[in-house]
């Protein structure tokens, strides 16, 4: 109802609600991170005194939890380069040639982000487990990419359809080789969109727990799945600080993105961070 | 190139067949990675799954598993995860309509930040978000001791460990969904409509009715479809903020697997799944071809 003149009743009842949403959005995130400087433990919000105590205990060497860190940081750089390698070629070959089978291949891309993850995590499962590679790190960073993937694929496609193939055309016309081509003018143009697509696989791997879950051991839990432990069993206070990481990683990696964009002169429009509206 | 009049921003280098040949060439051996992947370690796996769920105990055919998973307490699983699913696609369609519209009429730098507030959760972990409402909906959370506080009539309120809990939750984690795709047609909607309307003397309430809600009836749909069909697999908050009880087919899943090793059992509520999930797409898919159908109908007469 855009463009009509607004009505003063109107306009504070969807200030109000609006204002009520957004706070109903914010405030889990909100109290995660008071709560992690709280010295009382799990659950008392606000809390009476401050201490910087389970931000040490997480970080503590050898503990649990910076063993989880640490192997959750390690599957998410081999998600991240496996993505990175799928979408690169992928998106060329989506964005820039003429693909027999365009739309099978595209709809096979889009696939894992509408599949139920636990189909996908139980399938990745009956698949390794044979080969008694559950638990192996490299595995979980295959079945992680099967996540990330696509989400690289589709960011790296909007960067290439959005760079002006004229550019190539006339490097071309003036002789430059493909390879030269591709170096000097596609790479650079094509850089923020490779680094997002790096930040958003990194975060995929870093956050996922089902594909984790499935095909983790009790040697080898990555750090979601230590979390999801914590919460539903124990009652370790330490659970706020790593969420809390959590939480600052997230906006680190989406403050990051925006800055490159921004740096590089791409006019984003609303909601343009996420990468993922399928179906609209 | 000379004697071609070409206009400005339109220059192109004409491409011969030996490039045309190159790009299609090119294309082919570059979607080569990705497919083989996906075929290895998406596909695969997933047919996997669906023949477990039809082998039986000794090897051969059987739909006992699926008979099992359709009868008794099983059934009950699956249809409250429907209910789950169905109440959440409802609520986050509601409160992401009343928040998608508000941010259509702010002015750009609320709107913006609003967005922002919308969007930014969304990359945060779920679990780090469900045990942010867990502290929040306790029985001595935020919400409890404001609600004591204020002496509001039947406080406490049991907020958690039940369905109300799962579905505050998992509502939480859809509405960025149906922020966006409502936003998106929101903002497509062709002002000059409802002043038009708004001119012929139409009120506010037939104009909203008449014109508005059926302009952006197919983002309603997408939306709603959308939050549903993510919802059945979802697991985070349910496991976390339901109760004692399984609550939801992707608990079930992970229990028969981790702990009963009923893999055959597991295999079948995943097909199931991905049966309702497939039933969804269609559904979608369906409302979008009559959509461009109609358009285009339209558009030649």
């Amino acid at each position: 109802m855009m463009h009509l003149p607004p009505t003063r009743a109107g306009h504070l009842a969807r200030a109000l609600s609006a204002t009520a949403i957004l706070l109903f959005l914010a405030m889990p995130i909100v109290i995660i991170l008071v709560t992690s400087f709280g010295a009382d433990g799990i659950g008392t919000f606000p809390p009476k005194e401050y201490s910087t105590h389970w931000y040490e205990q997480m970080a503590a060497p050898g503990g649990n939890w910076a063993t989880s860190i640490a192997l959750s940081s390690l599957i998410a750089a081999l998600t991240t380069v496996f993505s990175l390698i799928l979408g690169a070629t992928a998106a060329t070959a989506l964005a820039r040639g003429r693909l027999p089978l365009h739309t099978a291949v595209y709809g096979l891309v889009l696939a894992p982000l509408l599949i139920p993850q636990v189909v996908i995590a139980l399938g990745l499962f009956l698949f390794f487990e044979p080969a008694g590679l559950l638990g192996s790190p490299l595995a979980i960073a295959l079945g992680h990419t099967v996540l990330a993937a696509p989400i690289a694929i589709l960011i790296m496609i909007s960067t290439l359809k959005a760079i002006d193939e004229r550019l190539e055309d006339a490097a071309a016309s003036m002789g430059a080789s493909r390879m030269t081509i591709a170096r000097r003018i596609t790479f650079p143009l094509a850089t923020p969109g490779l680094i997002a697509a790096a930040v958003f696989s990194f975060i995929t791997s870093f956050d996922e727990f089902f594909i984790a879950q499935f095909m983790s051991t009790p040697d080898t839990r990555t750090l979601p799945v230590l979390v999801f432990n914590a919460l539903q069993f124990d009652v370790d206070p330490t659970v706020t600080a790593v969420s809390a990481v959590l939480i600052a990683l997230a906006i680190l990696a989406l403050a990051l993105v925006t800055l490159v964009r921004k740096l590089s002169g791409h006019r984003s429009q609303q909601g343009g961070v996420l990468p993922v509206e399928p179906l609209t | 190139m000379a004697g071609t009049a070409l206009a400005p921003g339109k220059v192109r280098v004409k491409k011969t067949s030996a490039m045309r040949g190159h790009r299609s060439r090119l294309a082919l051996v570059n979607a080569v990675p990705v497919t083989v992947f996906l075929l290895v370690l998406f596909v695969y796996p997933i047919i996997g799954v669906l023949s477990l769920s039809l082998k039986g105990d000794s090897g051969g055919f059987t739909l006992h598993w699926y008979a099992d998973a359709l009868s008794g307490v099983n059934l009950s699983v699956l249809l409250s995860t429907l209910r789950i699913s169905a109440e959440t696609a409802v609520l986050s369609l509601l409160v992401g309509f009343v928040l998608a519209h508000a941010i259509a009429r702010m002015r750009p730098v609320f709107a913006a930040l609003a967005m922002l507030i919308v969007v930014v959760p969304h990359f945060i972990s779920a679990l780090v978000r469900t045990y942010g409402w867990i502290i929040m909906l306790g029985e001595h959370g935020l919400i409890n001791s404001l609600a004591t506080s204020v002496h509001a009539p039947g406080a406490p309120y049991s907020l958690l460990y039940n369905e109300t809990g799962v579905v505050i939750g998992t509502t939480s984690v859809m509405l960025p969904y149906t922020v966006l795709v409502l936003q998106g047609v929101m903002r497509g909607v062709d002002g000059r409509l409802l002043a038009a309307a708004a001119g012929f003397g139409a009120s506010r309430l037939t104009i909203f009715r008449r014109i508005y809600l059926p302009l952006v009836a197919p983002g309603i749909g997408t939306a709603g479809l959308l939050s549903f069909i993510l919802c059945l697999g979802y697991y985070i908050t349910p496991a976390l903020m339901g109760g004692d009880k399984q609550t939801v087919v992707a608990a079930l899943i992970d229990q028969q697997v981790m702990k009963q090793d009923q893999w055959n059992s597991a295999a079948a509520f995943g097909v199931i799944l991905l049966l309702l999930t497939f039933a969804g797409l269609g559904v979608l898919g369906l409302a979008k071809l009559r959509r461009t159908k109609a358009h285009a109908r339209r558009s030649s007469s």
